[in-house]
């Protein structure tokens, strides 16, 4: 029996949708596949704060889930940093099982991203990915500027844009699936709005094997 | 009654949170004013009204009170002009209400009231336990729990039927745990519209304030015209039982889905002993029951469905088939018949003209809106398979967590 968790960590409000893209988008792939999957944030990081840390989660399983009423994932086997410096402050590669794989939104490449994660010797590859470059330089201003009216909290927030992945999500969703394979390319791709960003990051990874220390 | 379904290529089935299912069984029963004041966790079905208001796809007056106090006192006029209402709490934005929920089942107004559990304070944290919405249980408003989205959703639609049925005129509170129900997202099937209108025709309250044909609603009374008052409230409480079942079998024959109004009874074929609780976390109990089946423990699950009004008969006869009771509280009864929680008194009270006799164990577990995972289950059940062999308890009361 297969049982996954992916854990993505994100910036409260100003990234939140991004991350909430690439847990749903995964889930509903997985569902596609024929598996049991659930999509969730964290309840508690919920009401977001601008630039707090906060956690989405999805869970995928070829049995039906029944740890669905938990609130987070204790055991994440992929983790995924929206933002770069992120890497720094807190330990999201708590309770990972030797052999996961560490996603990051960065420009530096995985040599040098390593240093900073706490706990490496767990990690089965570090996946560096510049998925602001590949997707939009100028995203940010222009999410901010359309944030600009609710920044109390995104939670139950009317999304201005209803598409799914339009910037930055559709280069970490690429990094994700490729590295990982949790989800055919066939079944996410046809949900991703900016599907050139999703195609170039699938060309323009920086994949760093690594040797798990076993369990 | 309309026994046919005239078209089912409407329906559609949608992933949604329990949040977004109340807010879409609003729009479904087509409320006419929707009173909003924020609390987490209920706020997301407020935040989605609101967008179905604003894109017109729902054509309702949209207050949005001052607090809570007002919201619900907003609810009550607007019942009382002949509104079909919709309104909703979480945690402490429930008790700031308190002092409108007598006078608007005393003026038999059927508002209804989504309630997505939060904690009271302490701890006040963003987790469910019952107590927000069970401490009003006596105001006479009609109270039950759903376990997951879409139970919510069918539920808000029978409780508007059911409250606005003239034999019953009684405001509803349609309850859901936050967090493991209000943010969980699962299959929700949406019914075609038509349905809907066939099972809840629109609202008419026989006596609305209107100034073409004055009435007078909660005047200054004297003594002596109080116990008429109240007994007709009492009355009309003990009497909605029939319209809640024949509106359970309306819904069943429309929508297909067939709830018994009262108490879920989950593998409890064979089963010695049960749990006998409320809300989400049966979603959990249902597999933690599944497994100690396959390992021969004869357990099983009584989910009660409907608390008030309270199934005294039912569920003296569904217990009474057990020897052992374990009643999940998630809610606080402080100094109460347990020193735990306040369903095991209502658990004992319906048995104690049982001439069985089952012996009951009051858990307090998922306090603060901790989840209530599948070990806690099996602990619990150890705790009434010994009860059991033993003949009696060991305490009425354990506090799951706390102990070996």
């Amino acid at each position: 029996m297969s049982y996954t968790e992916l854990t993505v960590w994100t910036r409260g409000i100003i990234m939140d949708k991004e991350g909430r893209d690439i847990v749903n988008s995964i889930s509903a792939s997985a569902r596609l596949e024929g598996k049991f999957a659930q999509a969730m944030e964290n309840y508690v990081d919920n009401p977001d704060r601008t630039n707090a840390p906060t956690r989405k989660y999805c869970r995928l399983s070829d049995n039906v889930l029944e740890n669905e009423l938990t609130y987070e994932n204790e055991k994440p086997n992929i983790v995924v940093l929206v933002e770069g410096t992120m890497v720094k402050g807190w330990d999201y590669m708590r309770g990972m099982p030797p052999g996961g794989t560490l996603v990051i939104n960065t420009h530096y490449t995985p040599e040098y991203m390593i240093r900073f994660v706490p706990g490496p010797e767990r990690l089965a590859q570090l996946v560096c990915v510049d998925a602001a470059k590949l997707a939009d330089h100028k995203w940010l201003y222009y999410r901010l500027g359309q944030l600009g009216l609710d920044r109390l909290s995104t939670e139950g927030a009317a999304e201005r844009s209803k598409a799914i992945a339009p910037d930055i999500a559709a280069p970490l969703i690429a990094a994700v699936v490729k590295s990982t394979g949790i989800v055919k390319r066939e079944t996410i791709e046809p949900m991703i709005a900016n599907k050139k960003a999703f195609q170039m990051a699938l060309g323009e990874l920086h994949i760093m094997p690594l040797k798990p220390v076993a369990a | 009654m309309a026994t046919t379904v005239t078209s089912s290529t409407k329906k559609k089935t949608v992933r949604m949170n329990g949040c977004v299912a109340s807010a879409q069984a609003a729009k479904y029963a087509d409320v006419d004013v929707i009173t909003a004041y924020p609390i987490r966790p209920y706020t997301a079905t407020m935040m989605a009204l609101a967008q179905m208001v604003a894109n017109g796809e729902l054509d309702a007056e949209y207050i949005v009170a001052d607090s809570e106090h007002s919201q619900l006192s907003i609810a009550h006029g607007a019942s009382s002009s002949g509104a079909r209402v919709f309104t909703g709490s979480s945690g402490v934005g429930v008790q700031f209400a308190y002092e409108l929920y007598s006078p608007i089942s005393g003026s038999r107004m059927p508002v209804q009231m989504m309630i997505a559990d939060r904690t009271l304070d302490p701890p006040g944290d963003f987790g469910s336990e019952h107590t927000d919405a069970l401490s009003t249980r006596d105001m006479g408003w009609l109270m039950g729990w759903a376990c997951d989205a879409q139970e919510a959703f069918d539920n808000h639609l029978m409780a508007y039927r059911i409250g606005e049925d003239p034999r019953v005129l009684l405001p509803q509170m349609v309850c859901q745990d936050g967090f493991f129900v209000s943010h969980i997202t699962t299959d929700v099937e949406l019914p075609d519209p038509g349905q809907v209108k066939e099972f809840l025709p629109p609202y008419k309250h026989p006596y609305p304030l209107d100034p073409r044909h004055p009435v007078s609603h909660g005047p200054q009374i004297m003594p002596e015209q109080g116990p008429p008052l109240q007994l007709e409230r009492a009355r009309a409480m003990e009497g909605s039982m029939a319209v809640i079942e024949q509106v359970h079998d309306e819904f069943a024959q429309i929508f297909g889905r067939k709830y018994d109004p009262w108490v879920e009874e989950f593998m409890t074929d064979g089963a010695e002993v049960v749990f006998f609780m409320q809300g989400g976390h049966a979603v959990t109990a249902r597999f933690a029951i599944q497994h100690m089946r396959d390992e021969g423990v004869k357990v099983g699950l009584v989910r009660l469905r409907t608390i008030r009004p309270y199934p005294t008969d039912r569920v003296n006869q569904v217990l009474s088939k057990f020897k052992v009771v374990g009643v999940i509280e998630t809610n606080m009864g402080l100094g109460s018949v347990s020193s735990g929680g306040s369903l095991y008194a209502e658990a004992c009270a319906a048995l104690y003209e049982s001439p069985q006799h089952p012996l009951v164990i009051s858990f307090m577990a998922g306090m603060g809106g901790e989840a209530i995972v599948l070990k806690e289950f099996y602990w619990m059940t150890k705790k009434m398979t010994e009860a059991q062999r033993r003949g009696k308890i060991e305490k009425r009361t354990h506090w799951v967590g706390f102990e070996e």
